[in-house]
């Protein structure tokens, strides 16, 4: 038996069972030394009333039966107890007359002078320990002496005391044994709760049960349920995040493999043609793809920017409007850009930065209506750059606007264009920086990005 | 036989409409899940191509949907998902079959092809009826064991008539078969094919049935 293993010491239900068998034990050790003390002691003064009454009665006896005391002594010896009854221990006696002389004794009693005061006294006599009783009758004419063997006593006054016990001793077991099931019982809930987490299938995420859960395993339980909750939307962020990948990843393939076989069944007709076009665009929109993923991948790895020097946020502005507009040119929409007087000067990484702008003005010339105003400005917020790129269109849905910036989430699937990589660059560009990307849709309309808390350079 | 393709990308939608065109299918196509439902509850269709991942409403909210509304038309689903837990999803809310991305374009028209004859309660690659036998795997026809060369729409025409023999087509049906949005739909184009069927297959192999359209007649 490994009583103290420390699985039993942690164990709840152990360190309950001992606490309380220890706490029983003592105080039922403390009212068993009680009651045995004072069952001893009540026997005893029991014994000294006998002792006393017998006195006196042998005194009554001798004053009226002066004459025949010898008679009285025989007839005595007869009625006086056995050695081996201890309630009735045999009753040793001398009778004396007031001056002290001895005139009648019991054959085993203590050779004892009988002129003591009259009270009880303990004396060993012949290695034998007696309780002694000296009584005067009232006129002062005869003496009586009786005395009990103390270990006769003892033993009777043992056995009282014992007896009064007893049943304490016997109802010890039955107590633990109650209060162990009493704690098994209660503790049966955590013991199928355990079982019930214990044999779950991982995907099974769902809140355990509420019912039959004490009050103190509760908050442990919601704990528990609270952490499913998080765990099932951290895997849910993944599947989509897989989903959105094999999507964005697979179609052009896809795109790629069944216009090759168009082509090649197309003969020479315009489908033929008009396939070969497609796989060529489709090329292109792989290249891309491609481009992107190494970009993120390149990225992925910093801690900061590559090369952390001062870059005119206003030269950038008006250099990647113009580079957007020559990739763009079938864009009708407007752009606009408000710039401060002063040169903003930020530090960090142009090329970067320049990449970071791209993909805003790209998107914004490319989700927002053609006859939308775009407008780019820079300004200074508690001692920072925002770089901000919006548009006075429709603005984005708010259950589009909370994936924006995910990794191959499209907010608007189909086009050609897009891979769902270009907002994710520019979210970790801006980390880099120090900065934040912001996606709000404004209060007076339209949709604005910014990169917030731009640091100034110098 | 006409079919809906509710692809979102504009490249692979463009490579499945051109390779439907050329195993002379009439196809229409449709870039959002809403479209799609829109598109299957105002035409009938002999089957839909549908992508899984449809802006609007996606792929498996379209299916659910149609089949909820009791429309039994055949659909094949094409998906980058490729986990069997999708495979699974895919088919119980009512798919009759599923691609993965990419894939070859010989598969998905085998696949339409066995799609559409089951549909069509026939097991047997073959359609056949009176000495005219169609094989739309390798689309020939021939008649009495001769090879029969056929254009596209006679072909689709033949097709829609054979799935089952027996079977009154009307007009409305026949042109459905024929075009996909779009194309020039003349008042006497049904009959002008039906006119060429006659000629190569003999005057009595189609029967008009008056005030209900066109049937394969079953005497020789």
């Amino acid at each position: 038996m490994q009583a103290f293993s420390p699985e039993r010491v942690n164990s709840l239900r152990w360190r309950l069972l001992a606490a309380i068998c220890a706490v029983v034990l003592l105080i039922w050790l403390l009212t068993g030394w009680f009651s045995y003390t004072k069952a001893q002691h009540e026997a005893e003064e029991l014994m000294d009333g006998s002792l006393a009454q017998t006195a006196r009665l042998l005194l009554a006896i001798t004053h009226d039966n002066e004459d025949d005391l010898a008679e009285i002594v025989a007839r005595l010896e007869t009625v006086r107890g056995a050695e081996d009854n201890i309630y009735e221990p045999p009753l040793e006696f001398q009778i004396g007359l007031g001056d002290g002389s001895v005139v009648a004794r019991s054959p085993d009693a203590p050779e004892l002078p009988i002129l003591g005061v009259a009270d009880y006294n303990d004396i060993i006599r012949h290695d034998q320990a007696w309780r002694v009783l000296n009584a005067v009758s009232d006129d002062g004419r005869y003496r009586v002496q009786v005395a009990q063997a103390i270990g006769l006593r003892d033993r009777a006054a043992l056995e009282v005391a014992v007896q009064t016990v007893l049943p304490l001793v016997l109802i010890v077991p039955v107590l633990i044994l109650f209060i162990y099931l009493s704690i098994k019982r209660a503790l049966r809930p955590l013991d199928l709760l355990a079982r019930e987490v214990s044999t779950r299938s991982p995907d099974n995420l769902a809140a355990l049960p509420g019912k039959r859960i004490p009050t103190e395993a509760r908050p442990l339980v919601n704990a528990i349920n609270r952490l499913f909750q998080r765990v099932d939307r951290t895997l849910d962020n993944e599947r989509r995040f897989t989903a959105d990948a094999a999507h964005e990843l697979r179609t052009p393939l896809a795109a790629l493999k069944v216009q090759t076989q168009v082509a090649r069944l197309g003969g020479d007709s315009p489908v033929r043609e008009h396939a070969l076009q497609q796989i060529e665009a489709g090329v292109d929109r792989a290249s891309r793809l491609v481009e992107q993923l190494l970009r993120l991948a390149r990225l992925d790895p910093l801690s900061s920017p590559p090369s952390n020097l001062p870059v005119d946020l206003g030269r950038l502005v008006g250099e990647t409007i113009a580079s957007a507009r020559a990739a763009q040119p079938q864009a009708t929409q407007e752009i606009r850009q408000v710039v401060p007087e002063t040169p903003c000067i930020v530090r960090g990484d142009a090329d970067l930065l320049q990449i970071a702008l791209r993909n805003l003005i790209d998107n914004a010339l490319r989700y927002s209506p053609p006859d939308c105003r775009i407008c780019i400005e820079i300004r200074q917020d508690a001692g920072a750059f925002v770089l901000d790129v919006r548009d006075d269109g429709p603005g984005v849905a708010p259950a589009i606007l909370a994936r924006l910036g995910e990794r191959f989430f499209r907010g608007q699937p189909g086009s050609s264009e897009g891979n769902g990589l270009g907002l994710a660059i520019v979210a970790r560009i801006a980390e880099l920086h120090g900065a934040r990307l912001l996606l709000e849709n404004r209060q007076d309309g339209g949709f604005s990005v910014s990169l917030n808390g731009l640091h100034p350079a110098g | 036989m006409r079919i809906l393709l509710a692809e979102d990308d504009a490249l692979l939608g463009d490579g499945i409409r051109a390779g439907l065109m050329l195993a002379a299918y009439a196809v229409d196509w449709v870039r959002d899940g809403q479209m799609a439902l829109h598109a299957l509850a105002d035409h009938s269709y002999d089957a839909c191509i549908l992508d899984l991942g449809l802006p609007g409403k996606d792929g498996l909210t379209v299916l659910a949907e149609l089949r909820r509304r009791g429309d039994r038309t055949p659909v094949l689903i094409l998906t980058a998902r490729d986990t069997r837990e999708d495979k699974i999803a895919g088919l119980d809310h009512g798919a009759d079959d599923y691609l993965t991305k990419p894939f070859d374009l010989g598969e998905l028209q085998a696949r339409m092809r066995a799609l559409l004859r089951r549909a069509g309660g026939n097991a047997q690659p073959l359609l056949e009826h009176r000495g005219v036998s169609l094989d739309p795997a390798s689309k020939r026809v021939s008649f009495n064991g001769q090879e029969v060369p056929l254009s596209g729409r006679e072909y689709a025409l033949l097709q829609a008539l054979l799935s089952p023999p027996g079977h009154i087509r009307s007009r409305s049906q026949l042109e459905e078969s024929l075009y996909s949005w779009g194309d020039e739909t003349g008042s006497n184009t049904v009959e002008v094919y039906i006119h060429h069927l006659r000629k190569k297959f003999g005057a009595d192999f189609i029967k008009t049935v008056r005030g209900l359209g066109y049937q394969l007649s079953d005497e020789a």
